[in-house]
């Protein structure tokens, strides 16, 4: 996939659509996109977080494995989102697994990369991070709803 | 509707259907009322002879006004002794009561359902007669929350609604097992899913669940652009009377069996604060 449609896929992507055309380019140089059959992992606990990704197309599976390798799927990541903020954090190595559930394509940014951008780029670097504690957040808040149980049946909807 | 609202009218199991592992789907139909006219979102009074008497939601198709559906889960005493009917056996019905959904307030403008649980009962009359009526509606969208892949309400029918060319049904559960190829999460983040599909100013919203599902749901919706007066909300209390006279279902100013159970969240607004309530 060539520059051009790195950039307008950046442009459209909810992630990076408020950033300005000189900072997409920026961004655009550390990028390419790839595309991920049912089953394949983008990320795996233990290893290297050396990636960021924003998911254009397909559903994503955040994972976990448990005793004997079985996994539990946590949550579905779908297009316009992003997947892993390990690659901001030392020391940068993924925490869950990542897991395509169905054809999907992603913009894959180089993440030491864009750490270094960072150090000279604030403006872009505020900008990423700020919507990467929104991705958090909005996780987090997920989290704390399904941690609830609200459709147990002591406390669940209308009968 | 019967002449006394204290008296119920007997009513005939004539099919059972199991749901989940604690809910079920009775079909009743009675030999001195051939047709029950009911709008979505309305409830009867249930009557477990010698037992107890529960409010329970209407889950049936106004299109189909000889047999009563009501989608029951064992949670108590009365309700596991519905859960436990057979065909043949008999309940007492009151009803119905209350406000239902606002079917034609909805009209020509996109509408979106939001199911949490057993929220799914209630809503299943409002995608019923929104199907029957296709016409008069314009995008139509569900999103239903589950507990689990094995907590899915009335598995069929959705498999169904998502094959149509003229619905959106989007389901996601709080946890499931390696074996499910479907959402996981919660309910709101299939919002992000269906933008674009529907004009959030320009839409109604139908919301039943748990209380505190309902709430982020609203959240939700009014940062989409969705105004307050066209999000409904069912709520869910200690119905008895189930005519506006014994005060147990009391919510704020208004008696839930009488001036709900739908409401507009514009109404509820000044409650919603309010941690008592």
């Amino acid at each position: 996939m060539n520059d051009r449609s790195i950039l307008d896929l950046l442009a459209e992507h909810a992630f990076t659509s408020g950033l300005g055309i000189e900072d997409r380019r920026l961004l655009a140089d550390l990028t390419t996109t790839r595309s991920y059959q049912p089953g394949e992992l983008l990320i795996q606990e233990g290893q290297p977080a050396t990636a960021f990704f924003l998911v254009v197309s397909g559903r994503i599976a955040i994972e976990v494995y448990l005793k004997g390798g079985e996994t539990r799927h946590l949550q579905t990541v779908v297009a316009n989102s992003a997947i892993g903020w390990s690659w901001l954090v030392p020391p940068y190595r993924w925490e869950f697994d990542a897991r395509a559930l169905e054809p999907s394509t992603a913009i894959v940014v180089d993440a030491q990369r864009l750490r270094d951008l960072f150090g000279t780029h604030c403006t872009l670097g505020l900008h990423l991070t700020r919507e990467l504690l929104a991705v958090v957040a909005d996780r987090l808040k997920s989290t704390r709803l399904q941690l609830l149980d609200l459709y147990a049946p002591s406390r669940g909807g209308s009968a | 509707m019967m002449d006394d609202p204290y008296v119920p009218t007997a009513y005939r199991v004539v099919q059972r259907r199991r749901e989940t592992a604690d809910t079920v789907t009775l079909q009743l139909i009675s030999p001195d009322c051939p047709t029950f006219a009911f709008e979505p979102g309305q409830f009867n009074m249930i009557s477990a002879f010698g037992v107890a008497e529960v409010p329970i939601s209407i889950s049936g198709s106004t299109g189909r006004p000889e047999i009563l559906e009501h989608t029951i889960r064992e949670v108590g005493v009365a309700t596991s002794c519905l859960v436990g009917l057979r065909v043949g056996d008999w309940v007492g019905v009151r009803g119905p009561f209350g406000c239902g959904w606002p079917m034609t307030q909805a009209e020509r403008r996109d509408l979106l359902v939001i199911a949490g649980g057993l929220g799914l009962a209630p809503l299943r009359s409002t995608i019923l007669h929104t199907l029957g009526h296709r016409e008069r509606y314009r995008r139509f969208v569900v999103l239903y929350g589950a507990r689990t892949p094995q907590d899915v309400l009335f598995r069929h029918e959705l498999e169904e609604w998502r094959g149509r060319f003229d619905a959106e049904v989007r389901l996601i559960v709080d946890r499931a097992d390696a074996t499910w190829r479907g959402n996981v999460g919660v309910v709101t983040t299939l919002f992000d899913e269906v933008q674009g599909m529907i004009d959030p100013a320009n839409s109604v919203a139908m919301i039943c669940g748990p209380d505190v599902m309902m709430r982020f749901c609203v959240r939700e919706l009014q940062k989409r652009g969705t105004p307050d007066e066209r999000i409904y909300l069912s709520l869910e209390r200690n119905m008895k009377c189930a005519i506006g006279f014994c005060g147990h279902c009391q919510y704020g100013p208004f008696f839930l069996c009488k001036d709900g159970p739908v409401f507009a969240y514009s109404r509820l607004r000044f409650l919603s604060d309010v941690r008592e309530f």
